[in-house]
C-alpha cells in the first residue's frame, strides 16, 4: 500500500515516529530521486552517496519544509542541489585540459548495461552534451514528467524560460542522435 | 544428367524482386531517422545498479541519523550568545562588587581590631600611668611634707637613694625599672600599702597590687 505524503509528513513531525517517517519517505521517493541524481552524476557510487546525503539533509532540515509545496518538489530541490555540488567537485578535480563533456560521455559508456539499446546510449550521451539548465529541465520533464510549475520551484526559473529551455534541449538531442546514429 | 556437377552450376537468384527495392529501403531508413521523434522513444534507465542499493542507502542513512542524535550539532544562536555574555558580565560584576563589599567589611573588622589594639595600647598606657603614679607616690614619699606627715613610717624607701627620681617625669617603663618597682613594692608591708592606698586617689589601679 502506497503511503501518502500527508502521512509521511505527520510521522516526520512527531519525534516519536520520526524514524518511521524517514523510512516511509525513503521507501516512497528513493527510486525516483536516485534516477534523477544518477542521470545528472552518471557515476553509480557517487549517485548512491548523493542520495544518502539528500535524505540526511531532508531529515535535518525538515522543520524548514512548508506544506505550501509538494513533498517531492522539496526533495527534488535538495537532490538537485546535492547532485550539482558533486558535479562541480568532479569538474574541479578534473584535469584542466580535459573536456568535461567528453569526460561525461565516456562515463556514460562505462556505466551502461552491456545489453542497453544503442539509441538509448546515444540519448544519454546527448543529454550530457547539454548546458546545465537545459539538462536539468529536460530530465525532469522527459523522464519524471514533472509539471513546469513544479520544475520552476525546484530550479528557480520561470515557466516560460523552462519551456524554452526544454524546446532547445529536445532539438539539440534529436540533432545529436541523427548525426551520430547514422554513422 | 548423369554427368551433373553442382560445382559447375551457375549461382543465380531466381526470386522476383520489386523494382527499385534497395533504393526504397534506403529512402525509408533515412526518412525514419529524419522523422526521429524523441517523444516516441521508450523511457529507460540504462545504467548499471549495484545489488541491494536501496537497502544499503536506508541502512546508512538511519545509522548516520542515530550517530547524529547521539552527538547533536550545536548551532550557535548569536542572540542567545549575546544574552549569555551579558549575563556573564553582569554576574561577574555583581560577584566582584559583593566581594569588594566583603573586603570593606574585612577592612572595618580590621579597623575594629586595630581599634581594639588601640584599646590595648590604652590599657598599656593606663598601666604605665599606674606605674608612673606609683613612682610619683614613691617620690612624694620622699618629699619633706610627706615625711613630716608620715613621720612614724620608716623611710625604707630611702634605700634606693641613688634613684632620686624627679617626681614629675613619667618615663617609659623599662624592664629594669619594673624589677626595681617590684623590689620597692615588696619592701612595703601590707599595712603600709593599705595606708598608701588610702592616701591615693587611684584606688582602682592600686587594687591591682593588693
Amino acid at each position: 500500500m502506497k503511503i501518502k505524503d500527508a502521512e509521511i509528513i505527520a510521522l516526520m513531525q512527531n519525534p516519536r515516529t520520526l524514524e518511521k517517517g524517514i523510512r516511509a519517505l525513503m521507501d516512497a521517493y528513493q527510486s525516483r530521486l536516485y534516477w534523477h541524481i544518477r542521470r545528472i552524476i552518471v557515476d553509480g557510487d557517487l549517485a548512491q552517496d548523493t542520495l544518502q546525503e539528500t535524505f540526511i539533509k531532508a531529515y535535518q532540515n525538515f522543520h524548514q519544509f512548508k506544506n505550501d509545496s509538494q513533498l517531492y518538489t522539496w526533495l527534488y530541490r535538495i537532490a538537485t542541489n546535492e547532485a550539482l555540488q558533486q558535479i562541480n567537485k568532479l569538474k574541479k578535480m578534473q584535469k584542466t585540459d580535459e573536456d568535461p563533456e567528453y569526460y561525461m560521455q565516456n562515463l556514460v559508456a562505462d556505466n551502461t548495461h552491456s545489453d542497453a539499446e544503442e539509441i538509448q546510449v546515444f540519448l544519454q550521451k546527448a543529454i550530457q552534451s547539454l548546458p546545465e539548465k537545459q539538462k536539468l529541465v529536460f530530465m525532469m520533464r522527459y523522464y519524471d514528467d514533472l509539471p513546469y510549475e513544479e520544475i520552476s520551484k525546484i530550479v528557480d526559473m520561470s515557466v516560460g524560460t523552462l519551456k524554452t529551455n526544454y524546446h532547445y534541449a529536445k532539438q539539440k538531442i534529436e540533432e545529436y542522435i541523427k548525426e551520430n546514429y547514422e554513422k | 544428367m548423369k554427368d551433373f556437377d553442382l560445382e559447375k552450376l551457375e549461382r543465380k537468384n531466381i526470386y522476383k524482386l520489386p523494382e527499385n527495392m534497395f533504393e526504397s529501403i534506403q529512402e525509408r531508413v533515412l526518412s525514419e531517422m529524419n522523422d526521429f521523434d524523441l517523444e516516441k522513444l521508450e523511457r529507460k534507465n540504462i545504467y548499471k545498479v549495484s545489488d541491494h542499493l536501496f537497502e544499503n542507502v536506508q541502512e546508512n542513512v538511519i545509522m548516520q541519523l542515530n550517530v547524529n542524535k547521539k552527538a547533536p550539532i550545536f548551532k550557535l544562536n548569536w542572540g542567545y550568545a549575546a544574552a549569555a555574555s551579558l549575563a556573564l558580565i553582569f554576574g561577574s560584576a555583581f560577584v566582584y562588587n559583593s566581594f569588594s563589599d566583603s573586603n570593606d567589611d574585612n577592612t572595618s573588622v580590621k579597623n575594629y581590631a586595630s581599634n581594639n589594639s588601640d584599646q590595648k595600647k590604652e590599657s598599656e598606657v593606663a598601666y604605665e600611668t599606674l606605674k608612673s603614679d606609683l613612682t610619683s607616690v614613691e617620690n612624694n614619699n620622699q618629699t619633706i611634707d610627706n615625711q613630716q606627715k608620715n613621720q612614724q613610717i620608716k623611710t625604707v624607701a630611702y634605700v634606693p637613694e641613688k634613684t632620686e627620681a624627679k617626681p614629675q617625669t613619667v618615663k617609659p617603663v623599662s624592664k629594669k625599672t619594673e624589677a626595681q618597682m617590684s623590689e620597692y613594692l615588696d619592701s612595703f608591708s601590707n599595712s603600709e600599702i593599705a595606708e598608701l592606698a588610702n592616701n591615693s586617689t587611684q584606688d582602682v589601679y592600686l587594687d591591682l597590687y593588693n
